[in-house]
């Protein structure tokens, strides 16, 4: 039995994909593929047997190499991948801000989207109008807010949707690398909110390449590599490993 | 089926906005925004009639509305399956980042074709006084015919969108499939137009009893028997079951597709 205090556990999961050179797209493909009698896919395993739990009120980071697997485990943790083995357990509302603004669509209105992204991620229509001020404010949209998002800048697009994702106010926030969005204003003030969110006993998971956000924002830190966990333990520790293996690999290269 | 009516229940607001989302952008930046809605059918049943009325003359009476009151919800049949066909690949970039459930996407492709249904009907009801046809109260009974056909286009969808996102060919063969369905059923035709011992044949196409519902109701001021009406609905359970079924099936491996 998890405990209450448990609010993300990972059971041996692994997440695995069939890269398929050839994918028969079409009925044609398919014809000529059944004749020839020869499957060139291959297995890619992304996620490899990892469990780790995470407790409430925790501020976790995740970090490692591009195509580490980072990526693909946030999309479990999310419920977007179901897992090719083992088991991952969520207990209460997750936002995830893995890329911003999915969600939207660029025809509609600012408000329009914040509704929709709302109602995308399991929210009440009820629940997102009482919620629509404090997102409008935080974004600062002004009067943009009835346009068309696509007459946003790429900025004001981005403040939108990390508004939408943190003032929905989840149990569990999961920020894939989009810190890197607004000035350093509103970088800040999102940093900001951040901590308060934590302050609030919730849960924060943080992919990023950013190391000095790991080591001020995270109390602890899994190292991913070749789809593995490496480490898991403070932020410090797993940053060195980290260094060291992106070393190894600079030696390594001819 | 149950998590069918559990889920679409409990994300009815949902489905409820992406319909709506689909209806304000395909009138979007049209001067004349959602009236083209209820313009459209007018304009196409003004040419209809006058081409019934004056060129081509059919020994039928009121060719128009013989033909609107099942061209509407054919209409509403052919234009719910094209644009479910490509929605859970179209929606593909939303299935790979949220966990959102992936039969909103048909179902808001139906209620997005039902509200325009809807909408057509007005002006049906508008020309149905203008041609000096009667207008039966048998009108009142459309709604059942509606439900049948909504249940019936629903499995039909869902099975097509889940097809769609294996061979991408399904959306092609789609509209083929369509345009012969669309001659082998009784739309600009009679159902009694073929002999009385090939009329069995007829009675294989699953759409035929609500199709002939529609008629009855509004051009014949007529009820169907009941064993019509129950097949109607037999049909449309049938449909919705092995189309569900299928979707339920492959649902949680679109996204490594899309």
């Amino acid at each position: 039995m998890p405990s209450p205090e448990t609010v993300i556990r990972l059971e041996n999961v692994t997440q695995r994909f069939r890269v398929i050179q050839e994918r028969p797209d079409t009925v044609r493909e398919l014809f000529s593929k059944m004749f020839r009698k020869r499957s060139n896919a291959h297995n890619f395993e992304a996620v490899k047997n990892v469990s780790f739990e995470v407790a409430r009120g925790e501020a976790l980071a995740i970090i490692g190499r591009n195509g580490s697997g980072k990526s693909t485990l946030l999309k479990l943790i999310a419920g977007v991948y179901r897992p090719t083995k083992g088991r991952v357990t969520v207990t209460g509302t997750l936002a995830p801000l893995i890329e911003l603004g999915a969600g939207f669509h660029h025809e509609l209105t600012g408000r329009e989207n914040i509704l929709l992204n709302g109602l995308l991620m399991g929210y009440s229509k009820r629940e997102m109008l009482e919620r629509q001020q404090r997102i409008i404010d935080f974004a600062e949209i002004g009067e943009f807010i009835d346009a068309p998002v696509k007459q946003y800048s790429n900025g004001m697009y981005m403040r939108l949707a990390f508004a939408v994702a943190i003032e929905v106010d989840p149990e569990i926030l999961v920020v894939d690398e989009i810190l890197a969005v607004g000035d350093i204003g509103f970088q800040q003030k999102c940093f900001e909110r951040l901590r308060r969110f934590r302050q609030a006993g919730k849960t924060i998971l943080l992919v990023t390449h950013a190391m000095p956000n790991v080591e001020e924002h995270c109390d602890r830190a899994l190292l991913i590599d070749h789809g593995s966990l490496m480490v898991d333990g403070s932020p410090a520790e797993a940053i060195a490993t980290y260094r060291a293996l992106l070393n190894l690999e600079v030696a390594a290269a001819p | 089926m149950t998590q069918l009516i559990r889920d679409s229940y409990r994300y009815r607001e949902l489905i409820w906005a992406l319909a709506l989302k689909e209806l304000k952008i395909r009138y979007k930046r049209s001067v004349l925004g959602f009236l083209w809605a209820l313009l459209n059918p007018a304009f196409m049943m003004l040419v209809l009639t006058m081409v019934f009325s004056t060129i081509m003359r059919f020994p039928i009476q009121h060719y128009a509305i013989f033909l609107l009151s099942v061209l509407l919800p054919w209409t509403f049949f052919s234009q719910s399956l094209s644009y479910a066909v490509e929605s859970i690949v179209s929606n593909g970039d939303l299935i790979k980042k949220v966990a959102v459930p992936k039969l909103v996407f048909p179902m808001a492709a139906v209620v997005s074709n039902i509200i325009n249904l809807l909408l057509s009907l007005i002006p049906l009801a508008l020309l149905v006084p203008i041609l000096r046809h009667p207008f039966y109260w048998t009108w009142i009974y459309l709604p059942v015919p509606l439900l049948a056909l909504a249940i019936f286009t629903l499995g039909m969808t869902f099975f097509f969108a889940a097809a769609n996102v294996y061979y991408r060919d399904v959306a092609h063969i789609l509209q083929v499939v369509l345009s012969a369905w669309f001659y082998v059923t009784p739309i600009i035709y009679p159902l009694d137009m073929l002999p009385k011992h090939y009329q069995w044949i007829l009675r294989l196409n699953p759409i035929i009893f609500v199709i002939n519902g529609f008629r009855l109701a509004v051009y014949y001021g007529q009820l169907p028997r009941l064993q019509s009406i129950a097949a109607s609905f037999v049909c449309g359970f049938v449909s919705l079951t092995i189309g569900f079924a299928i979707f339920r099936k492959y649902q949680n491996d679109f996204v490594f597709y899309v």
